[in-house]
């Protein structure tokens, strides 16, 4: 055991300190919410201010009414050009970007499809601001006719009856929170699988690559080298998560200091909702038991792959095509179990070790033992924990045979031999 | 001397063919031991074997008196595997370090040897390089020490000299004879003949998992011998023509290269020499070399084996 501490040791530190870590560990965060943010940005300016001619027969929309309107709303901006023909709107006159033509109309059944011509395509959300001012103009025509106040007005848009789901069992579940949460960890455990266990792959394959592997087997126990392996890159993971929950964290606090300020209060605030809303210490340890049993599950079958292809890349991912579609056909039983967190998928989907993982830490925010029966918890992590072990011992002896063995094109039906076959 | 090593009856089959079909070897300590055999004789299946990696099918290993513990034997083991390489990225001083200590050296015992080491091969201004920018020579002499850093009784090495220049061939053969004189034992395995002629005491011949000969150098060539001699004389000799004690193999303007028939001396050779009035400069045996006698036994077996054993090593 001692031999395979050193390897541990190898494994860790030459990743930690390599500056590739330091910097996805750093940047990632920062990226993360620059992305977030970005794409706000993005949105709020991919919105244009069009300028609408309105030619006008219903009499509804006249040049006052349309100037209030502009007043009040800016995101574009209608003029009233009854005077002005369709002929010469459509040569461009005047300048604007389109035109609208209102026939003659009923108050009571307004008009399905009133259409916007204009001389360049616009996204949704440039027309939706076209439409919402004329809606805006509409309603208050409808109400004007049929004598509702602004007192009942507020009236019918305020009263109306809610629904929100309460779960008996499980008081803290709450299924918004829940379905955020359960997309969030089920999502970081699927990039914890996939980036780490092929990391554990190509870890092996240089290993091999570089004919180190008959040096060092000659030293350790091929098992040993292999558990090495995956303990030290498991630890590597383990240390980045760390790090991020520490920025969270940091970041969380200094905004509570902060606190004052505008934007960030509201940010505390909703954190503060969201952990008496679910049960954070549960989550969290349930994330770090599937985080390492998980791993060590998908870990191990890497590290099986990556000791049975030679230097070829296309090979490695040919023959880990199966895993890779292990972990995905996970994201869509956990997508099917956000849906329906009691569900059978969800069910099977969080007693299957493959799946279990991901699955299952979609639900647990949703509430144990509301929606996840105690029993269903220990069964998923005993049958887990049964099967790493399993799998562990399992790709050890593919492990022992592939790190030797040069040129020679492996199928997983071979491998499946290395396995039953004796010694 | 002491046997370290002794092989009884080993045996390991693959699904395609027997790999090592009952060998038994016994080598004593402090010999150059010399194992020969052609490509996929079985000889890295033997040598796997011995060095823990396989386990043998049938028969046992016997390391210093006692049955062979893999686990627990390898830190007196050190084996350099023809495959060899070593983590590209990683800087020389550790991963001599790392290597060191996975054969059971503390690190602060380690960090001494590899002191000592270095000094010694001139290496001690690479510390702080990574493998990958040293030279192909610079990298097997790295190699090989990292393969006797932990003083290992056993010291196997599978083609040591492949890539390796002349002047850096050199180095690493005084090492492995001071190695030998310190009491170390080296089993050195080979298809290059000349190579064994010069370094081995000893030889074992393997060929298709078998063991076909096993002596001394100087016994196995004594054993193969031809009763061949080169006879240097002044001038051409002019030999008459009636009955000679020995056939004339090759004659060039001063050399005379002869084969004693059965049942005659050398010097009655000499004496019919003599008495043909033929001034006689040396008179030397010629005996085979190991590469002569390599390919006598090996010949004529099947050459499909070798490839054979290429795609399917295990």
């Amino acid at each position: 055991m001692n031999k395979t501490w050193i390897i541990i040791k190898r494994e860790y530190l030459t990743r930690v300190q390599k500056k590739t870590f330091i910097l996805a560990t750093l940047l990632l965060p920062v990226l993360y919410v620059g992305l977030i943010f970005g794409m706000g940005f993005i949105a709020e300016n991919s919105r244009e201010t069009l300028s609408i001619a309105v030619i006008d027969s219903s009499g509804y929309f006249s040049a006052s009414v349309l100037e209030k309107q502009n007043r009040l709303d800016s995101s574009s901006i209608l003029t009233l050009v009854n005077n002005k023909s369709q002929a010469q709107l459509n040569e461009k006159e005047g300048g604007y970007e389109g035109y609208l033509i209102i026939p003659a109309l009923d108050w009571k059944s307004g008009l399905d499809s009133l259409p916007l011509h204009t001389y360049k395509s616009y996204g949704s959300a440039t027309t939706a601001a076209v439409e919402a001012k004329i809606n805006r103009i509409w309603s208050e025509v409808v109400n004007d006719s049929l004598q509702i106040d602004l007192g009942k007005q507020l009236i019918l848009t305020q009263s109306r009856i809610g629904i929100k789901a309460k779960n008996v069992i499980d008081e803290k579940s709450d299924s918004d929170t829940a379905e955020g949460i359960g997309y969030v960890a089920g999502l970081l455990m699927y990039f914890i699988l996939l980036v780490y266990g092929s990391q554990v792959m190509m870890g092996v394959m240089e290993e091999k690559t570089n004919r180190i592997a008959e040096v060092i087997v000659s030293s350790v126990r091929p098992f040993q080298m292999m558990l090495g392996k995956i303990i030290g890159i498991g630890a590597v993971a383990l240390t980045q998560f760390l790090l991020w929950i520490a920025f969270i964290l940091v970041a969380y606090n200094v905004a509570k200091e902060a606190g004052t300020q505008m934007g960030a209060a509201e940010m505390v605030g909703n954190m503060q909702r969201l952990f008496t809303k679910v049960d954070v210490p549960l989550i969290l340890f349930c994330f770090g038991f599937y985080f390492l049993a998980g791993f060590f599950f998908y870990a191990s079958l890497y590290g099986a792959v990556g000791s049975a292809v030679n230097e070829d890349i296309r090979e490695a991912q040919s023959l880990s095509f199966p895993i890779t579609m292990l972990v995905i056909l996970s994201i869509a039983m956990m997508t099917a179990s956000i849906a329906n967190p009691s569900g059978p998928i969800a069910v099977w989907g969080s007693l299957l070790p493959f799946s279990s993982p991901i699955v299952m830490m979609a639900r647990i925010p949703y509430g144990v033992p509301g929606t996840v029966p105690w029993w269903q918890l220990l069964a998923s992590m005993a049958i887990l924990v049964l099967s790493f072990i399993a799998m562990v011992w399992l790709a050890g002896k593919i492990y022992r045979t592939g790190i030797l063995m040069y040129g020679k094109k492996i199928t997983w039906g071979e491998m499946l031999k290395w396995i039953v076959r004796k010694n | 001397m002491a046997t370290i090593l002794s092989l009884q009856h080993l045996k390991k089959y693959f699904e395609s063919q027997k790999a090592v079909d009952d060998i038994s070897l016994s080598i004593e300590e402090g010999q150059i031991f010399g194992l020969l055999g052609p490509n996929g004789a079985g000889k890295t299946t033997l040598i796997r074997m011995i060095t823990g990696i396989f386990y043998p099918d049938q028969g046992d290993i016997i390391f210093r008196g006692k049955k062979f513990d893999p686990v627990n034997d390898v830190g007196q083991i050190g084996y350099m595997p023809e495959e060899r390489g070593l983590y590209k990225k990683m800087k020389v001083g550790e991963q001599a370090l790392y290597l060191a200590q996975l054969k059971g050296l503390s690190h602060r015992e380690a960090k001494e040897k590899i002191g000592v080491w270095f000094e010694r091969f001139g290496m001690e201004s690479w510390w702080n390089k990574k493998v990958e920018d040293l030279s192909k020579g610079m990298g097997q002499k790295l190699q090989f020490v990292t393969t006797v850093l932990h003083d290992p009784r056993l010291i196997i090495l599978d083609e040591p000299f492949s890539g390796l220049d002349p002047v850096n061939s050199n180095l690493i053969k005084d090492e492995i004879y001071r190695l030998a004189a310190n009491g170390a034992t080296i089993i050195f395995s080979t298809h290059r003949m000349e190579q064994v002629e010069e370094i081995c005491h000893h030889i074992a011949l393997v060929n298709r998992g078998k063991k076909i000969l096993d002596g001394t150098v100087s016994g196995v060539k004594e054993q193969f011998k031809e009763n061949l001699f080169l006879v240097e004389t002044e001038g051409p000799a002019a030999l008459s023509a009636i009955e000679r004690p020995f056939t004339v193999v090759e004659q060039t303007n001063s050399k005379l290269y002869i084969q004693l028939a059965e049942g005659q001396s050398r010097n009655q050779a000499l004496r019919f020499l003599l008495d043909q009035q033929i001034g006689i400069v040396s008179f030397k045996e010629i005996l085979p070399s190991l590469n002569d006698i390599f390919i006598k036994l090996v010949e004529g077996t099947p050459v499909s084996r070798s490839f054979e054993t290429k795609k399917d090593l295990l």
